[in-house]
């Protein structure tokens, strides 16, 4: 007994002994777990080497997940450079290296489940680590997949921070890990309660893992944590379902099991005494296969009431996997105050995205609008106009490699391009026809026809892409929720730079003055010594050179084909319909009724954006009805037709 | 002789007269006949000339006539045409099933059968139920009441709704074209139960006549046509003619003087508007027979517009003009599309009509729009002209 005793002691003073600075001891004790570890045996090993506190295991369990861990023929361990046939070897507590042949040494190789384990006791020390990286890679680990065992380990680490974004990080996730395995139910609360002001999807993932439920059906209410009891009756086949499931009541017969029972009892021609031929019945069917089941020689019919009485001898749960009902019931206070805020966020959110689309609509309108307010001529080619900018700034891509610069150019050129198209347009084509507005359509349709054809012979039916400066790439991310691509923010400030520039050509140049006049009364303007076919050319132009700036900016969030200007070319006249003719404002106003009414409609249906546009058109068509001249009437003399 | 319908409309003659000598030549020119001049499918493409110059003339009187610019006549032509189709496809789909189900062991009970028509219609959509839609679809005189009433109906609310409110000229126009749009857009939904983009195909086999070849049934379907054609020529030259046309053209030239007149114009307009509707919807459902497949990209916005390209080219205001216009374009345009034109070489160039036809149609288009407001039909202006001049 007392050597016994003595021999204990030894042993434990020479474990502490080596303890404070090698390895070595400590693994060869569990040569056997960490030579050929399962995912149990395994966590004894770790669990000394944590509690040795010797500074190598960092290293050492490192190694081992990345398979660099070797072992000689006589058990001792090595981390060692596979080379050929060659092996670097590195003690593992003196660091010392040395070359040996391969053969006499066996590479372990642990699996991904005890990777797993070796990763989470890794964490602690790597959370402690002098280098920054592979603290935040460890935090991010932790984040990936958090376990219970991790929590202490991340609050130990907490106070001894010293990068200040990673310690709010820490805390951060130290909260949501606290919510989930905190020890004590008030510290759980407390932690869960300080997650309601938070709308980050992590959060609302911790909040609903708290309370994830298990559905199941018994015959009375289990004990526990009860989320919820299912009324059966509102969905009774389903419900069915679920006891079929539970193997608490024998599936129900399809039409078609019922068809192969009845085929496979034919006698003759009859079955159970009904003829064959009868059998287009569904009744009859019914009553042959309930005799064939009083034979014995099929299992019971289950009707609707059979079915209905199996349902309500059975309770339908849903049980909370989390036994606490205080937890639970905080939880559930969180969330709901969380969604509140989140469907707040969201609300933000579509409205960001209906502007944006309203500045689409206005930038792609206000072109025509200018044309249709002053000439009273629709230009169905406007559309073309913008496809027209947008392969122009493809073009000039091709030229100007450099995004930034070549949207400076493109910008510019697109106006250029198709201010002279216009110009050209107008005095080929529109002059000839100011007496005949109908007609102008068909005209300007003709072309746009054609230009369409034209750009497809030219630039191919494939999509051609607009690249937009890395500056708008990306989104501006306000929170989880809303976040609004830089590209649609450009698109925006250009529809207001458009405005402001459109509004101070009309009311603050002479040309405006002029335009003006003409659109009021082309023939006293005339007689006031305005040349009205100048003034109708430099609209036409305007307006045709706004298109083309447009189309730039339409092309850098969706792609150049042929056909982009037909996309938009309903919309914009609706927009300048609803808004009213020949007024600025009416054409923004119509813009945001469209743009906010389009985008309203889809997030009601979210599955059919097809959808949105048809009943969009519905209610532009209906709102005509109510305000025929658009929500920017001109009144008095202008208004004239 | 002068107020006679014929001494109003010596055209309308000439027309059944030319219509008639044409039917008979290329009947006795079929395959059906044995005579191997006029191939099944080109006398498909004849019969279906023919369902398109009836939807010009019905666009001409709405338009050339009446001035109103409507870019929905073809969506009532393809609404036509699906309320056909629907039974055409329900009615084969049902031959079909019972015949497989015939040697089953058990005979099928209806709900089977319905079921297997569903999965075999709908299947391409991922379903196998039938949609209200298809509620009427297993009866003819049912859907050949819709070919009708479908577009009259749609016609006589929508005009209503925008005649009322005077909603004139091009925001008619533009709003015409919403609603084509609506249309061709609520058509593409899969939920709208029309089986989406894959539209409604197979509809050359006409159910219960199975035993009748494809040769024989375009010759019918061509007789059909033609005579269709012929009795909505005399109904519009009826419609144009007399009081009731010259109110027409009145509304067309000064809506307003005629309103001052004491006339009730908006019942006048819709009226028109709402009787081309129910003719286009027939018009649709002669030509999807003989097209064998309908899809919403058939009602889209641009057909619309083609239509009124045809009969501007083939003058406006005379319903002859509308025929010229739809049977020259139409039958140009698959001439030159279908490859079968030969190319152009210029030598650091060569111009292929499959991509060029398009660019050289909207140009003739504007060029006519601009110089030839009357049309090819102007040309006969001329000739009487002449005559007049040496008479």
């Amino acid at each position: 007994m007392r050597h016994a005793f003595l021999a204990l002691m030894i042993l434990m003073g020479s474990v502490l002994a080596v303890s404070a600075q090698t390895l070595q001891p400590i693994l060869q004790t569990h040569t056997d777990e960490i030579a050929s570890p399962s995912r149990n045996s395994v966590s004894v090993a770790l669990d000394d080497l944590v509690a040795s506190g010797v500074p190598q295991v960092t290293d050492f369990l490192e190694q081992w997940v990345e398979r660099n861990i070797w072992q000689r023929d006589d058990g001792v361990f090595y981390i060692a450079v596979e080379d050929g046939d060659e092996l670097t070897l590195t003690d593992i507590d003196t660091g010392a290296q040395s070359m040996a042949p391969a053969a006499g040494f066996t590479q372990l190789r642990p699996n991904g489940g005890v990777r797993r384990v070796i990763g989470t006791a890794l964490v602690q020390f790597q959370l402690l680590d002098p280098d920054l990286t592979r603290r935040e890679t460890a935090v991010a680990s932790i984040a990936r997949r958090p376990e219970a065992g991790q929590l202490a380990p991340l609050l130990a680490s907490i106070d001894g921070e010293t990068d200040a974004a990673l310690k709010a990080r820490k805390v951060q996730l130290a909260n949501f890990m606290s919510a989930r395995f905190a020890d004590s139910p008030a510290d759980r609360i407390a932690a869960i309660t300080s997650l309601s002001a938070d709308t980050s999807v992590e959060a609302r993932a911790v909040l609903n893992q708290i309370l994830s439920t298990s559905s199941g059906v018994a015959e009375r209410a289990p004990d526990g944590n009860i989320a919820m009891i299912h009324d059966p009756m509102l969905d009774p086949e389903a419900s069915y379902g679920l006891l079929v499931e539970a193997d608490l009541a024998p599936p129900r017969q399809t039409p078609s099991d019922i068809r192969t029972t009845l085929e496979a009892n034919i006698d003759a021609d009859t079955i159970a005494g009904f003829a064959v031929a009868e059998m287009n019945d569904p009744a009859k069917r019914e009553a042959a296969y309930a005799a064939l089941s009083d034979a014995g020689l099929a299992p019971l019919l289950i009707t609707a009431p059979v079915r209905d009485a199996a349902l309500s001898a059975h309770v339908f749960y849903d049980l909370y996997d989390e036994d606490d009902v205080e937890i639970t019931a905080a939880a559930s206070i969180a969330l709901r105050s969380v969604e509140t805020r989140v469907s707040t966020a969201q609300a933000v959110d579509l409205t960001l995205d209906a502007l944006s689309l309203a500045s689409i609509f206005f930038l792609a309108a206000i072109g025509l609008a200018i044309t249709f307010g002053v000439m009273g001529v629709i230009n169905m080619a406007h559309g073309e106009f913008i496809m027209m900018g947008a392969y122009t700034g493809f073009v000039v891509q091709q030229f100007i490699p450099n995004y930034t610069v070549s949207i400076i150019v493109a910008l510019p050129l697109a106006f250029a391009v198709t201010f002279a198209a216009g110009v050209a347009m107008e005095r080929l084509v529109i002059r000839h026809l100011y007496h005949r507005p109908l007609e102008t359509l068909l005209a300007t349709f003709g072309i746009s026809i054609a230009l369409q054809q034209l750009a497809k012979n030219i630039f191919g039916t494939q999509a051609r892409p607009l690249t937009s400066p890395d500056w708008l790439a990306g989104a501006w991310v306000l929170n989880d929720v809303i976040q609004i691509s830089y590209i649609r923010i450009a698109i925006f400030v250009l529809a207001l730079i458009f405005l402001g520039l459109i509004l101070y050509i009309l009311k603050r140049t002479r040309l405006g003055l002029e335009v003006r006049a003409v659109t009021q009364n082309p023939g006293m303007a005339s007689s006031m010594g305005i040349n009205p076919d100048r003034i109708n050319m430099m609209t036409f132009g305007l307006g045709s050179g706004i298109a083309g700036i447009a189309g730039v900016a339409i092309g850098l969030y969706a792609k150049v084909t042929s056909e982009m200007g037909s996309d938009y070319i309903v919309q914009s006249f609706m927009t300048v319909v609803v808004g009213g003719v020949g007024n600025v404002w009416g054409t923004l106003a119509g813009a945001a009724m469209i743009g906010f009414g389009q985008k309203g409609i889809e997030w009601l249906n979210p599955s059919n954006t097809l959808a949105a546009q048809t009943y969009m058109i519905l209610f532009v068509i209906l709102f005509i009805q109510f305000r025929p001249k658009g929500i920017v009437a001109l009144k008095g003399r202008a208004a004239g037709d | 002789m002068q107020n006679t319908f014929i001494g109003k409309n010596p055209s309308v003659l000439w027309f059944l007269l030319g219509l008639s000598v044409f039917t008979v030549v290329v009947t006795l020119c079929s395959e059906a006949l044995g005579a191997d001049i006029i191939s099944t499918s080109f006398l498909k493409t004849l019969g279906k000339t023919l369902c398109l110059c009836l939807v010009a003339i019905a666009m001409d009187v709405v338009w050339g006539y009446c001035g109103i610019l409507s870019l929905g006549h073809f969506a009532f032509f393809g609404i036509g045409g699906y309320a056909i189709g629907m039974w055409l496809m329900y009615a084969r789909t049902e031959d079909i099933v019972v015949a497989s189900l015939q040697n089953a062991t058990l005979p099928p009970t209806p709900d089977e059968v319905t079921t297997a028509i569903g999965s075999q219609i709908f299947g391409v959509v991922g379903s196998s139920d039938f949609p209200m839609i298809w509620a009427l679809s297993h009866s003819l005189t049912l859907q050949l009441l819709a070919v009708v009433l479908v577009p009259g109906l749609l016609a006589l609310v929508f005009g209503w709704l925008a005649f009322r409110s005077r909603v004139t000229g091009v925001y008619l126009s533009i709003l015409t074209q919403a609603m084509t749009l609506a249309l061709s857009l609520y058509f593409f939904q899969n939920d709208t139960g029309l089986r989406g983009n894959n539209g409604l195909s197979g509809l050359q086999n006409v159910p219960g006549l199975e035993a009748v070849s494809q040769a024989t049934l375009s010759l019918w379907f061509f007789w059909g046509s033609a005579f269709a054609l012929g009795a909505g020529y005399v109904l519009f030259a009826w419609i144009v003619s007399g009081k009731l046309g010259s109110v027409i053209r009145a509304i067309r030239d000064n809506e307003a003087r005629v309103r001052f007149l004491g006339y009730h114009v908006e019942s006048y307009k819709l009226f028109v508007f709402t009787v081309t509707a129910m003719v286009a919807g027939i018009a649709g459902a002669l030509y999807y027979p003989q097209a064998g497949i309908i899809n919403p990209a058939e009602i889209a916005p641009i057909a619309s517009i083609y239509l009124a390209v045809w009969v501007a080219i083939g003058g406006r205001g005379r319903l002859y003009g509308a025929v010229i216009g739809a049977a020259v374009v139409s039958l140009m345009s698959s001439w030159f599309t279908g490859g079968a034109a030969p190319d152009i070489n210029l030598g650091f160039y060569v111009v292929q009509w499959t991509d060029w036809w398009l660019v050289l149609l909207g140009l003739t288009f504007v060029v006519v729009t601009l110089f030839f407001p009357k049309g090819i039909g102007g040309v006969f202006d001329l000739i009487a002209k002449r005559k007049g001049d040496t008479a």
